[in-house]
């Protein structure tokens, strides 16, 4: 009697932890599900700063249309593809996930379902293409060159159309290097290479070494990257750029600055160039910096430069494997091409869009700088993100890091990089 | 009789399954997997299957001198953290079992750091070594401390790491100690007095003797904490900054939790970080059944 | 020779004042700072903030950032700490009690398989977890990812180790005739153990639910795995990961952030910091 007592006790105990759990889930996740038969789409992306905004593009989506759009966002510092990794082996994929070029595309390419004949392919020209399938919606543009106080170079003398060489560069540092005390800066650019800005040094500083100089959409180089040569006369050319980047620069943001204190010293004036994108914008807007501003290009190599780097970062991708893959094209779809779509992408996210037929214009003036360039017609090709999964920040950025310290000389630093881009076969 | 015993049979299955089921099924059975797993060329991709490889993993390792830097540098951080831990925490044990004023608010107070957790530490140390420092050094004008960059400098960076963890870690390791002081016999040290034994003589020849086996805990404690820190890396140097080692550029804060997790993670090579995970066990496990046993000695010894 | 001894005792009370300062300056660093603006701290990080309502605007900022969802990641922090505190007390209890008073070779194997726990490091089984807990869902549909059963219940694994160990050592102290005089009145075993042990635990349950809770609150890189970054379910520590964005570091809104993920517990051990301490210094030691 006493035993069987006892083990009802314990079957009671046990089953009443498990059952208490298992239902208090079934609340949180699934029953949304199940209960009312709307279809669900999952997007999984890695902005940020724009998950309000898509939040609430979803929710109104979704009041229109009636499928539910979740948006989850990972940035942090594990980074998304790793996050993205561990999405994929849990129970729920995402629908729509985000990849940033070639690389993401070879580690993704057996998941992911190409578009076709989807409308918002015809207004752009920055879609993600292999093989003349598209695979992947541009998220936006976006594009960096050496952003440049506007005043401090009016002070100097220097006009900004002149900057298109390294010579002319070298000549425009000097001016202001002498003129430190008068412009109050500490450094002339403000450039970062430190543990937490490899993307800045491996990924966008050197696409300069990929594609600066060359026709849009030129991948001589890369190509040859990816079979492991190095173009050791282009190399020369551009460690000397980089060298000049690094003299110029302030010692502690160099090389342990993190964003802010690289868009800071921007921001207070104490540097008269910066080594970054249009993505800064907010970050000025909120600290209620408005001098003006404007981008000159990387000289990146010998030769005249006629264009900065323009491109798409992030594509929105699908997952073949997803049971709603119409609802998903529907949604990506409605960004394009529709106003609220706009709306969004413009005001709200504060974006550039990919789009022809999006009539608003952006307001940050960097951003609003942009378009000026994407109107010229001349920019130079975004290939970093289509070099090997981890090779820029994980394999490069070290290098650069160690030759901002001194570790390693020029002479050395080309001798790294080109060792390492040998080793990529 | 033969009732009692099935009857007690039943009790102690009862008793034992809650804790060695979700034990079992949340470690064992993974480490049995894992061990397997670093013989093949595991991906964690759902439904692919692993092959068997045999020793390759581990071959590789070896060879990757990437590997056999953080393994260096690893112990390097934990020497140096267990010193600096335990040398901390048993002077703060020390300052407060004396009848000192407000002494259980001193004690609240060394330990509220243990409170925070290792990545929201990691951030707060990682602002304090890049810009708190520098201000404080142009603020008080000495030049050395407002133009270092301490987070750029592989050995500094180190030492900034075994601070952060110092900072963290010795108030708990001093609640050990006090409770080891309060147990030494009052008697003892009083009858030394008497006798006109100095402070670091009742210090040497009473108290570390009594309070040896405290050291057991406290050492094997901060051994195997420092050894697989993490989170206090991931969120302070982040692996960070670049050293040269053998002519080449490595990460010289990536200690090996963080290498294991950047391998298997960032460089996409499952099987391999498991390969390097499984090595990282056997070497926590003889390095800490060697210092217990050691150290259980010593105790005895005393 | 009296001055003497009041010079060492001055000495000694400036000592622990300086380390105590010492020990309490970065919080104060991060209460300073996060009453500032980006812009504020990068010009001057020591000095103190010019309006302290910006540390109004810094919460608000926070507490409505759709990456920490503050309060619902606390409510989660909450709910996974408490249950894991009380299945994993109750549970290693109940376990180490029976392994403590039934000497039989299987028992003593079991009690070194637990013990076996303590050395095994999380890196060597986090991967296959993972796996491993994704195939239980595909095997009978029970989904232990993303949920709170699942990282409770992996909790339950990793803290039985630690906990079992201690209690072992606890009840080991426990004279027997207390149990034997209960079983003559007819109690049952499980009556005996929760009437009789279980409160004479309570020291020790204290203890171990401090370590717990401390360990479990701050956890980051096992619920990183389980739970997964910008999930639904996501504890302070994941809170905070998804919001430090490596690309975009705003030190001024981490630093609140800081604040508001430390400010919890650190309320908390205020509360309780008599039973904490006494409980943390009895315990310490077996």
């Amino acid at each position: 009697m006493k035993r069987a007592l006892a083990l009802l006790t314990s079957v009671f105990l046990v089953g009443s932890l498990m059952t208490g759990c298992s239902s208090k889930n079934s609340t949180t996740g699934e029953n949304k599900e199940n209960k009312n038969e709307k279809k669900t789409v999952v997007i999984y992306q890695n902005k940020v700063e724009i998950h309000d905004a898509l939040t609430k593009y979803a929710a109104e989506y979704s009041k229109k249309t009636g499928v539910e759009v979740i948006v989850k966002t990972s940035g942090g510092d594990s980074p998304y593809a790793e996050n993205l990794k561990a999405e994929f082996q849990s129970d729920r994929q995402p629908d729509i996930f985000v990849i940033e070029g070639m690389g993401g595309y070879n580690t993704w390419k057996s998941k992911l379902a190409p578009f076709e004949g989807d409308e918002w392919i015809d207004q752009t020209d920055l879609e993600f293409v292999v093989d003349g399938k598209v695979y992947g919606f541009p998220v936006a543009v976006e594009a960096w060159g050496m952003a440049y106080n506007k005043e401090m170079l009016d002070k100097a003398g220097i006009d900004p159309n002149t900057l298109t060489s390294q010579e002319a560069y070298k000549a425009a540092f000097e001016k202001l290097d002498s003129m430190k005390k008068e412009l109050g800066i500490s450094s002339v650019v403000a450039m970062a290479a430190g543990p937490d800005m490899r993307w800045v040094t491996g990924l966008h500083n050197f696409n300069g070494y990929l594609s600066a100089g060359l026709p849009y959409g030129d991948k001589t180089v890369l190509n040859k990257l990816l079979n492991g040569e190095p173009d050791m006369q282009r190399l020369k050319e551009y460690a000397d750029w980089v060298e000049l980047l690094f003299k110029y620069a302030d010692k502690n943001v160099l090389l342990t600055g993190n964003y802010d204190a690289q868009v800071g010293q921007f921001a207070t004036k104490k540097a008269a160039f910066i080594h970054q994108g249009n993505w800064i914008d907010p970050w000025l807007a909120q600290n209620n910096v408005n001098f003006p501003m404007g981008f000159a290009p990387h000289a990146s190599v010998k030769g005249e430069m006629k264009g900065i780097f323009i491109g798409a970062p992030s594509f929105y991708v699908l997952n073949k494997d997803s049971k709603n893959l119409k609802e998903a094209r529907d949604f990506i779809n409605s960004i394009a091409m529709t106003e609220e779509g706009h709306n969004y992408m413009v005001n709200e996210a504060k974006m550039v869009p990919a789009f022809k037929n999006v009539k608003l214009k952006p307001s940050a003036p960097l951003s609003a700088n942009v378009t000026e360039w994407l109107a010229k017609g001349t920019a130079y090709t975004w290939l970093q993100n289509d070099m090997p999964d981890g090779f820029g920040m994980g394999t490069l950025g070290p290098i650069y890091e160690s030759y901002a310290k001194g570790d390693l000389t020029k002479e050395q630093f080309i001798e790294k990089i080109a060792e390492k881009i040998k080793s990529i076969k | 009789m033969k009732n009692k015993q099935s009857y007690d049979r039943a009790v102690f299955w009862m008793f034992v399954t809650p804790a060695l089921f979700a034990f079992v099924m949340v470690v064992i059975i993974p480490f049995f997997m894992g061990l397997y797993y670093s013989f093949t060329d595991w991906t964690a991709v759902a439904g692919l299957k692993p092959n068997w490889i045999g020793f390759k993993n581990y071959t590789k390792m070896f060879s990757d001198y990437k590997f056999l830097y953080s393994l260096f540098r690893t112990f390097i951080f934990t020497l140096l953290s267990v010193i600096s831990i335990n040398i901390v925490a048993l002077l703060f044990a020390i300052l407060v079992t004396r009848e000192i004023k407000f002494k259980n608010f001193y004690r609240a107070g060394f330990f509220i750091p243990n409170l925070i957790g290792g990545l929201v530490l990691g951030y707060i140390w990682q602002f304090i070594f890049k810009s708190v420092v520098p201000a404080i050094g142009s603020a008080l004008g000495i030049q050395k401390l407002a133009n270092v960059l301490i987070l750029s400098n592989p050995n500094l960076t180190l030492f900034g790491l075994v601070f952060a963890f110092t900072w963290q870690y010795a108030g708990y390791i001093m609640m050990i100690y006090v409770a080891a002081l309060l147990n030494v016999p009052q008697e003892l040290v009083e009858a030394a007095s008497i006798d006109g034994a100095n402070y670091w003589q009742k210090l040497k020849n009473i108290t570390i003797p009594m309070i040896a086996h405290a050291f057991t805990i406290t050492t094997f404690l901060t051994l195997v904490n420092s050894f697989k820190q993490y989170d206090i890396i991931v969120a302070l140097t982040n692996g960070g900054p670049t050293a040269m080692f053998r002519g080449d550029v490595v990460n010289s804060t990536e200690l090996l939790a963080v290498h294991i997790y950047n391998v298997a993670f960032k460089y996409n090579k499952m099987a391999e970080g498991q390969a390097r995970a499984i090595i990282f066990f056997i070497m926590l496990s003889v390095i800490s059944i060697a210092q217990v046993y050691y150290n259980k000695k010593s105790e005895v010894e005393m | 020779m009296i001055s003497k001894k009041r010079l060492k005792e001055v000495l000694l009370q400036l000592l622990t004042l300086i380390l105590f300062l010492i020990t309490i300056f970065p919080f104060f660093i991060v209460i300073i700072n996060s009453a500032k603006s980006s812009l504020e701290i990068v010009t001057n990080p020591i000095k103190l903030p010019d309006r302290w309502m910006q540390l109004f605007v810094n919460i608000k900022t926070i507490w409505t950032n759709p990456n920490i969802r503050y309060a619902s990641s606390v409510y989660t922090s909450v709910i996974i700490t408490v249950f894991s505190l009380i299945t994993i007390a109750l549970f290693s209890a109940m376990a180490a009690w029976v392994l403590v008073r039934r000497k039989t070779k299987l028992s003593n194997f079991i009690f070194l398989l637990f013990v076996s726990g303590l050395i095994i490091p999380f890196q060597v089984v986090m991967f296959p977890l993972v796996s491993f807990f994704r195939m239980i869902n595909e095997a009978i549909g029970l989904p232990m990812l993303r949920t709170y059963h699942g990282m409770i219940f992996a909790y339950i694994g990793f803290g039985a180790p630690l906990a079992v160990f201690m209690f072992h050592g606890f009840i080991k102290t426990i004279p027997l005739e207390l149990e034997e005089a209960a079983w003559i009145d007819g109690c049952t075993k499980p009556q005996i153990f929760f009437k009789i042990i279980l409160p004479i635990l309570k020291p020790i349950i204290v203890t171990i639910c401090i370590l717990n809770a401390i360990w479990i609150w701050n956890d980051f890189l096992l619920p990183s795995l389980v739970l997964g970054i910008g999930q639904n379910i996501q504890t302070i520590p994941l809170a905070i990961a998804a919001f430090a964005g490596s690309f975009v570091k705003k030190w001024d809104l981490i630093m609140t952030a800081v604040l508001m993920a430390a400010t919890p517990i650190v309320i908390g051990f205020l509360l309780g910091q008599k039973h904490i301490i006494k409980g943390m210094i009895s315990g310490s030691i077996k």
